[in-house]
């Protein structure tokens, strides 16, 4: 199928107009936090540009306290949903017992169900428990959601991986752990890294939950920085898109690097096998 | 009937199974359903949050229906749904067989860029937007550029104009991962098969809706599904732009939940909406999938 | 394949949770009102202890931000046992927040909240907040501070009235809303001097308007900026005393009299004669004042807290005026800034009535008339710092002086603040009529009343 010239180009314009369409809020941040500051404060500047504005709003803004905070929640999050989905996914996909369709439909309920619909009996059933304001009140519910999607993801997966490995596993003896562990979690290396890169951008990108949970500063998520930052930055944008980059960059980076994963996770989520 | 199945592998252990099963179903149980049911159970109460609750019945469920503040915010959220979902799909489908029918140079790099809004967090989005619609922001700049003077304005105070600003953000967000969605589609269709009605004497159009369209409907329902959930869900966004505002022209149901429950200290209404979304989001799911089933070969 | 026994084990599952779910929300909330301590108050706060406060401030802007640095900063040299912890947010964010923070489990100790009821008022009613009274006779506030003015932070101990009763915070500095006037260009337009009448006003509206300047700059976004704007105009209309009534929440008023409907009309007026800018609902509230100290705009109708900033911006080429009035007795929105409570679930409450004593202190009085904003005691052995200043203190003393301070409109119920930025937006886009405009509010109002007894 030959493919006319002019086709090839207008194909070009397209493409080219829309990534800058997807680019450009994007770069309207950058620009800005590499931008003179607006409010006339005066920074020093290199070829133009002034990477001052992100240290000044890094201490301004409290940043590296929340960043730490994301972190340790992020970790935390994608370490245990990533292991109990493996089991969960293992035991749905590869084992036949009574209650597994049930409890595959149990799980699935998860995925759709929105933050909103628990956060308030959460809230107040912690804080009857004195656990608002920790960060088991940010971290457990969203190790249930991650598991909710994960144990789906991982049974997709365990259904379609080899039976016959496990079968001839199995004939030599292996008890069912070494089976999981050593044999099919290696093999499904593309799987898992996919599934915790998406639980780390949802946990990171979380706002919700946290906004709700948590009031002590020293608890508070990134994205929840970056709000209270707009609020009471009120001269001017520089800083605030200097929080902005801080905030949004470990994904991206993360993303950038490893974007097929990204992809290939999110197409293949929610497609029935 | 034999409680053995024959389909698994031999000498396997089942209890086992519900011992792997354990942790996970524990967290999700505690944190996620129970919390369903405990919503459902506030949902009929009339709750200050602080002291005793008093029977409501259904009556939050009525006010749902009944407040046309309640009534609106379901509205705006349907307008959202036109925005994420059904426009990034028409845009997509047309984005995607584009792409899918020239070999194009650099497919992966395009591609990377064009999903690139999905991964960064929405509030980020959100206070990226607040300035590009502020009066003196980039969207106002570029319509004075083109001549379309009359147009600009603060867009997120304006009453009209506000909804579909905010929901203009999540077209943005959707395309992306709407047209990455359909070009994977896309690229598993049979080349023979576009041989066939080219030898029928189809012409492009004609190529799109015989052969790619049908084609790509399970990509189709799962980009309905994935942008039509975003779209009920939307609270970031709207925190950060507009807060629900000017006056209530904004306002969605995640956030009334959360001016409810928190701010309002209507915490059984809020369960009320909490669970009307929820099962608005579960139907439509249910549906899309439905549809999508019974019209697949 | 599911068979029956696995759904009967999924309905009895189910059922348990319900069960167990059974208990009413609320009934194991500790919900009584905390037992107000008794006995000495500890003045001498360097006996407390190794103490850390919790602080939670809303001063972001230019003075503001800079009195309460300088305070914490001597506080903390001359009590270094005592460490403090400073979160600042914007008053918006504070609101939000505080209201979650304050029903959690671990609030802050010290906090600025909003006298109204939507704030305040929720918070006595919940027990949330420490009663003030015997850190008041200790430390001799009730001396230094007219009753009037701890009114603005008093309610009855069950929430239920406003206005009167135990004392729950103390605020720095006082509030009123007036009109800062851009003077240069005032006079480049041909008007010689501020206006001295309400009808002088209004027509100077005209004449700017004419000469093709923007006569009054207002942002709206935010929604609570147009109930100054609203209040002023309403404060020309309506007698002090209804307006006193309307604003704390109390019984026997009305929102729909002849006064507040022409109140309502001439704020619609001004919206159609061009003198509000075209994006009222659009801007928000600081771009708005922003756009005014670099020289758009020739009115604003802001209160006393933006002093620094505008000064600092425009010298004097600003000055600051009541709202002038028609029969010669100015009433103004004002009263106080937002006060500082302590929390009821605070483990030092001592230490935290002693914080508050040292930033309202005669010394901290001073600090703060330095810094450009307009503290509530002491006011007239305070030095203003420029023209803007003086003309401010000025005001805000002739105001004190005149009794002609009404309250904020959105102090007088949980959700007035909410309903009246809302039908506020929607009357300045055209979206309500007055009638309309009045109607919501009412319902609002005298709703609350009648179920507050």
């Amino acid at each position: 199928m030959r493919v006319s010239r002019a086709e090839r180009t207008a194909n070009y314009v397209i493409l080219v107009g829309f990534a800058m369409f997807a680019l450009y809020p994007v770069l309207t941040i950058l620009a800005a936090a590499l931008g003179p500051d607006d409010t006339g404060r005066a920074t020093s500047s290199v070829l133009g540009l002034h990477p001052g504005n992100f240290s000044i709003a890094w201490n301004v803004g409290h940043f590296s306290s929340y960043l730490a905070t994301s972190v340790l929640v992020s970790t935390t999050v994608v370490v245990v949903s990533v292991v109990f989905s493996i089991l969960s996914g293992f035991a749905l996909g590869t084992m036949r017992f009574r209650g597994s369709t049930l409890l595959f439909y149990a799980f699935l309920v998860g995925i759709m169900m929105p933050s909103e619909a628990i956060v308030v009996p959460l809230y107040y059933d912690l804080r009857t428990l004195g656990l608002t304001d920790t960060l088991w009140a940010v971290v457990l519910p969203q190790i249930a959601q991650s598991v909710a999607f994960g144990t789906f993801w991982m049974r997709a997966y365990f259904r379609t991986s080899s039976r016959s490995l496990v079968e001839a596993a199995r004939l030599d003896g292996a008890s069912t752990r070494r089976i999981l562990w050593s044999v099919l979690v290696p093999l499904a290396r593309p799987a898992i890294v996919t599934l915790t890169v998406l639980v780390f951008m949802w946990t990171w990108n979380e706002f919700l939950i946290p906004l709700v949970m948590v009031t002590s500063e020293s608890l508070r998520t990134a994205p929840l920085g970056l709000a209270f930052f707009q609020g009471q930055y009120t001269q001017g944008f520089t800083l605030l898109a200097a929080g902005a980059c801080i905030v949004a960059t470990p994904v991206v980076l993360v993303y950038l690097f490893l974007q097929r994963h990204f992809i290939a996770g999110m197409l293949e989520g929610a497609v029935r096998e | 009937m034999a409680q053995r199945t024959s389909a698994g592998p031999p000498g396997e252990p089942r209890r086992v199974a519900y011992l792997y099963l354990l942790p996970a179903f524990l967290v999700y149980a505690a944190f996620l359903l129970y919390p369903l049911v405990r919503s459902i159970q506030i949902s009929l109460y009339d709750w200050n949050g602080n002291t005793l609750a008093t029977w409501a019945g259904l009556d939050n469920y009525a006010e749902v229906v009944t407040d046309p503040a309640l009534r609106s915010s379901f509205g705006h959220a349907l307008v959202l749904v036109f925005f994420y979902a059904v426009l990034p799909l028409v845009i997509g489908l047309g984005l995607a067989s584009i792409l899918n029918r020239a070999r194009v140079r650099g497919l992966a790099f395009f591609r990377t860029v064009i999903f690139l809004p999905q991964v960064v967090a929405m509030v980020v989005i959100g206070v990226a937007w607040r300035r590009m619609y502020a009066p003196d922001g980039s969207v106002n700049d570029l319509l004075r550029a083109v001549g379309l003077d009359s147009l600009a304005r603060g867009w997120l105070g304006d009453y009209t104009a506000a909804l579909p600003a905010v929901g203009f953000i999540g077209t943005w967000f959707e395309i992306g991962l709407v047209t990455v969605l359909l070009l994977a589609g896309m690229g598993q269709i049979s080349g023979e098969l576009y041989e066939a009605a080219r030898l029928d004497g189809a012409g492009p159009v004609r190529e799109f809706f015989a052969v790619t369209l049908p084609s790509v409907r399970g990509e189709m329902a799962v980009a309905l599904t994935l942008t039509v959930i975003a779209a009920l869900r939307t609270f970031d966004l709207v925190y950060i732009t507009t807060r629900g505002g000017p006056g209530l022209s904004t306002s969605v149901p995640s956030f009334e939940v959360y001016n409810r429950a928190f701010q309002q200290g209507r915490v059984g209404s809020a369960a009320a909406v909490a669970v009307v979304l929820t099962l608005i989001i579960f139907l439509i799911s249910v549906g899309i999938t439905r549809v999508a089933d019974r019209d697949s070969r | 394949m599911r068979s029956r026994p696995t759904t009967l084990l999924a309905t009895a599952g189910l059922i348990g949770a319900v069960a167990l779910a059974a208990c009413t929300p609320g009934s194991n909330a500790d919900n009584k009102p905390a037992a107000s301590a008794t006995g000495q108050v500890t003045t001498d706060a360097s006996k407390l202890g190794t103490v850390t406060l919790t602080v939670w401030d809303q001063e972001v802007r230019g003075g503001q931000a800079a009195q309460i640095q300088e305070l914490n900063k001597e506080f903390q040299a001359k009590y270094p046992n005592i460490t403090l912890k400073r979160v600042t947010r914007s008053f918006d964010d504070l609101k939000t927040t505080l209201k979650l923070a304050l029903s959690g489990n671990q609030p802050p100790d010290v906090f600025q909240a909003n006298n109204g009821r939507p704030d305040m008022g929720s918070f006595v009613q919940a027990g949330q907040l420490v009663p003030l009274d015997r850190y008041a006779e200790a430390y001799k506030w009730t001396d230094r501070y007219p009753e009037t003015v701890r009114n603005y932070s008093s309610y009855s101990t069950d929430g239920k009235t406003f206005g009167t009763g135990t004392l729950y915070g103390l605020p720095q500095v006082g509030e009123v809303v007036g009109i800062y006037v851009n003077t240069a260009k005032l006079k480049a337009a041909g008007v010689n001097e501020p206006p001295k009448t309400w009808a002088d006003f209004e027509a100077s509206l005209a004449t700017l308007k004419a000469k093709g300047e923007l006569p009054l700059v207002l942002g709206n976004l935010d929604k609570w900026p147009a109930i100054h704007v609203f209040g002023t105009v309403q404060a020309q209309n309506v007698q002090p005393d209804a307006i006193r009534t309307l604003g704390f929440g109390q019984k026997g008023g009305s929102w729909k009299t002849p006064e507040n409907a022409k109140a309502a009309q001439t704020l619609v007026d001004w919206v159609n004669k061009g003198y509000l800018s075209k994006d009222v609902n659009g801007q928000g509230y600081d771009p708005a004042w922003q756009a005014f100290s670099k020289g758009t705009g020739v009115y604003l109708i802001a209160g006393t807290w933006l002093q620094a900033d505008l000064g600092k911006a425009m010298g004097d080429k600003v000055t600051f005026m009541l709202p002038p009035s028609a029969s010669g007795t100015p009433a103004a929105t004002g009263g106080t800034g937002i006060p500082w409570a302590v929390s009821s679930k605070s483990k030092h409450p001592d230490a935290a009535a002693a914080y508050i004593n040292f930033i309202t202190s005669p010394n901290a009085m001073a600090v703060l008339a330095k810094n450009d904003n307009l503290p509530i005691a002491d006011t007239a052995e305070q030095e203003a710092t420029g023209p803007l200043g003086k003309a401010v203190f000025e005001a805000f003393g002739t105001a004190v002086q005149k009794n002609a301070l009404v309250p904020y409109l959105d102090y007088a119920t949980p959700t007035m603040a909410d309903t009246l930025g809302a039908s506020l937006q929607d009357l300045l886009a055209k979206k309500a009529t007055p009638e309309q405009f009045l109607d919501t509010v009412e319902k609002d109002y005298s709703g609350f009343v009648s179920s507050n007894g």
